[in-house]
């Protein structure tokens, strides 16, 4: 029983940070009432949003923003959201993952707010930025980003002699040491969907590119090949735990050091803290490794966005509700503290939130490993139109291939076959 | 238009009147027209709520499913603004024979009913007989206890399922472990097998009080009677009490066949533990779900209307045919 619920809860928060989209939304009746007060409403679920609002209200006497608690996205939220959008009653604002803001747009569930967002560019960071565009449209606000690092067990290095790995070359040699030490001890577990994403940005392989007026999907290109390969190697080896993330057995393996490392995003500090409270003081986080030494590439996993829904009748008043909840100091201090968010403002990046030490981590102030990551984020990186079916598709072949039957590389091609297939059927333009 | 329904008309009223009068309440009853239209109001008053509500929350869906799956999505250049739907009656449902992934959901699916079906029918028959028969003891707790498992929602129940197969906590595993034999529940041929096995253990409880509840409308006499003559207890099981029970049986069977096309809540528990082996196509209506992650709702309709047609066609051979083997 206990076990359950610290699953479940591992999961939701695990949902909820990997999702951490900011929905503002909800034109309520009348935006310009007589009194000219605009009045909007905004859907999310992340920690925090609900205090950030009433802040916001009472500063700004001109608009009212009503905040709704809905399901995390993957979970309902994204549905209701769209389901809204088709009725014609939905919210002005609403929390978007940037994975997921694509496939809005191919709903045309979006409100493009260009004309009032112009100029904000240089608030935030350029790859956060470019997530919330698409073209010269915009279509919210980024409110955080998830830089990607390495979380390790420094207890199991330690004991082993070992430094955390500079290079992937590094790390394998890790993973054949730490797998020698004990056979139920691996370098990590198997990463799907967006976490495998992340381990792709950072090589520049990119999945999806847009090609004049075309999709390019790019899922099996040959940067994809090198990347899947390399962790085919891991798996071939059996340096690979099987235990899925997120499920129970990750997290006993976290916590005794059975798996002793995550690369991940910044927000999966909580999870594993939440998680595998036995790790607690043994963890530690270091810069990923690159694939060649002396690199600084960052690949970037989760993230979301303030995003102005279709049928918006105060797109202007949504904006400034939307920025205004991504740069605030203080909102954001709360934000930090209450969901782990890290900001896609640049000037939030010296937050004091920021700067402390974490007990769990052994005392070591863990923001400022994500704080140099951040900025090397390749900003190149596209989602494609369907991703939440791209993504079930892909996980799919990712499954199996970790557990050993089939390969990385195989199921990559195969996700990219049904996407381009789907994309073709709806009758988009898919570039050769 | 109307002048084309003109000769249709007559006809057909000239039919009416040159016959046997209709039998629809036309036939001259003393003081009916008045009796018997209030008598067709009054209940239609009292039903008035149950049919708002039949059909607003029933048939309306059910109509909006059917018309979506005559449209198909167009989109064009980067399908990055809202899609278009054009009228093509019959573009999902040929889609759907291209589908692979949906067939093979299809046929997984009628392999999982033709297997575990039967399987389970058999052992909740077994359970209410055992429970049914006069040497039992302790039959309340056993009655009980076999039906606990219906109890519990079939989320949580496909949760616990999933601990047990999982590799890494298998305490199955583990208690096999000193003989040397290990289950792959998760083993790609095997995962249906497994998934099976939790819908039998949540739903043969349920399935045996049905059969039970028949069993005690037996005549005491009747089998007061092949007792005496000396019939055995399994004798009386088979020759009198299974014939008994025949309609109970049947029924669950056609629950039993409904619930299997909805196969739902266990593999998508299992989904993400599977190691792959579960799909994200693994069901027909997980198949659906796929289609609607692409954004594509009218193919999701149109392979739901096609399940539900499926499964009203199956059901209905299946009546069928127990009919006739009644009467012979």
């Amino acid at each position: 029983m206990k076990r359950s619920i610290t699953r479940s809860a591992g999961i939701i928060g695990t949902l909820t940070l990997a999702l951490t989209a900011t929905a503002c939304g909800g034109s309520d009746s009348d935006p310009a009432s007589s009194s000219g007060k605009a009045s909007i409403t905004f859907w999310g679920w992340a920690p925090g949003y609900e205090d950030a609002v009433e802040a916001f209200n009472r500063s700004h006497p001109d608009i009212k923003v009503t905040y709704q608690s809905v399901q995390p996205g993957a979970k309902g939220g994204y549905q209701k959201m769209l389901n809204a959008v088709t009725a014609g009653n939905a919210p002005c604002l609403a929390q978007v993952g940037y994975e997921t803001l694509p496939s809005f747009a191919a709903q045309g569930a979006l409100l493009d707010v260009a004309e009032h967002a112009s100029g904000a560019e240089g608030d935030f960071q350029e790859a956060a930025w470019k997530s919330v565009t698409l073209g010269d449209q915009v279509y919210g606000a980024p409110v955080d980003t998830g830089p990607m690092v390495m979380f390790y067990n420094k207890e199991v290095f330690d004991s082993l002699d070992l430094a955390p790995p500079a290079t992937w070359a590094e790390y394998e040699e890790a993973a054949r040491k730490i797998h020698a030490s004990g056979p139920e001890r691996y370098i990590t577990s198997p990463y799907m969907d967006y976490d495998y994403a992340g381990l792709a940005w950072q090589a520049d392989a990119g999945w999806f590119g847009i090609k004049d007026d075309a999709w390019q999907v790019t899922m099996a290109s040959k940067a994809n090949r090198k990347v899947a390969d390399y962790w085919q190697g891991l798996v071939d080896e059996g340096l690979v735990s099987n235990a899925p993330m997120y499920d129970q057995a990750w997290y006993t393996g976290l916590g005794d050091g059975d798996i002793a490392t995550v690369v991940g995003a910044v927000w999966q500090a909580g999870v594993i803290k939440g998680g595998a409270a036995k790790g607690a003081g043994k963890w530690a986080v270091a810069p990923m490794p690159q694939w060649t030494e002396g690199d600084d590439q960052v690949g970037n996993a989760g993230g979301s966005a303030t995003a102005v829904l279709a049928g918006c009748d105060a797109p202007e008043a949504a904006w400034t509700f939307a920025h205004w909840l991504s740069t605030d100091r203080k909102a954001f201090g709360d934000l930090v503290d209450k969901a782990a968010l890290y900001p896609a403002a640049k000037d939030l990046l010296d937050l004091p939130q920021l700067s402390g030490a974490d007990e769990y981590f052994g005392g070591q102030k863990i923001y400022d490993v994500v704080a140099e990551a951040a900025p090397r984020v390749n900003s190149s990186w596209t989602w494609g139109p369907m991703m939440t079916r791209t993504s079930a598709d892909l996980n799919d072949g990712l499954g199996k291939a970790w557990a050993g039957k089939g390969t990385l590389a195989g199921a990559l091609r195969t996700a990219q076959q049904a996407t381009v297939s789907e994309m073709e059927k709806q009758g988009m333009e898919v570039a050769g | 238009m109307s002048n084309a329904a003109a000769p249709a008309d007559t006809r057909s009223s000239r039919r009416s009147t040159g016959g046997p009068p209709p039998a629809d309440g036309a036939r001259p009853v003393p003081g009916g027209p008045r009796r018997s239209r209030s008598g067709a109001l009054r209940p239609l008053l009292f039903c008035a709520p149950f049919i708002v509500l039949f059909l607003g929350m029933y048939v309306a869906p059910i109509v909006y499913a059917v018309v979506k799956s005559l449209y198909t999505v167009q989109r064009s250049g980067l399908g990055l603004t809202a899609p278009t739907e054009e009228f093509d009656p019959l573009g999902n449902y040929l889609r759907v024979f291209d589908d692979g992934a949906f067939l093979s959901s299809l046929g997984r699916v009628a392999l999982f009913g033709v297997v575990q079906v039967p399987l389970m029918l058999g052992a909740a028959l077994v359970l209410a007989l055992l429970i049914d028969s006069r040497s039992a003891r302790g039959k309340g707790f056993f009655r009980l206890s076999s039906f606990l498992p219906y109890a519990v929602p079939g989320v949580s129940a496909a949760l616990i399922w999933s601990f047990m197969y999982s590799p890494q906590s298998s305490p199955i595993n583990r208690m096999l472990e000193p003989a040397g034999v290990s289950i792959p529940f998760f083993d790609g041929d095997l995962v249906l097998w497994s998934v099976a096995n939790i819908v039998t253990w949540s739903w043969t409880g349920y399935n045996m009080i049905i059969i039970y509840a028949a069993l005690q409308s037996i005549p005491a006499e009747v089998l007061e009677a092949a007792r005496m003559d000396g019939a055995s207890a399994v004798r009386i099981a088979w020759s009198i009490k299974v014939p008994a029970v025949r309609g109970a049986l049947v029924l669950t069977a056609v629950f039993s066949i409904i619930g299997s096309a909805q196969l739902y809540n266990e593999p998508v528990v299992l989904q993400p533990v599977s190691d792959g082996a579960v799909s994200s196509t693994f069901t027909p209506i997980m198949s659906a779900q796929s289609a609607i992650a692409a954004g594509n709702y009218p193919y999701a309709a149109a392979q739901s209307v096609l399940l539900a047609v499926l499964v009203g066609v199956v059901s209905f051979v299946f009546f069928t045919f127990t009919a006739r083997g009644e009467q012979e």
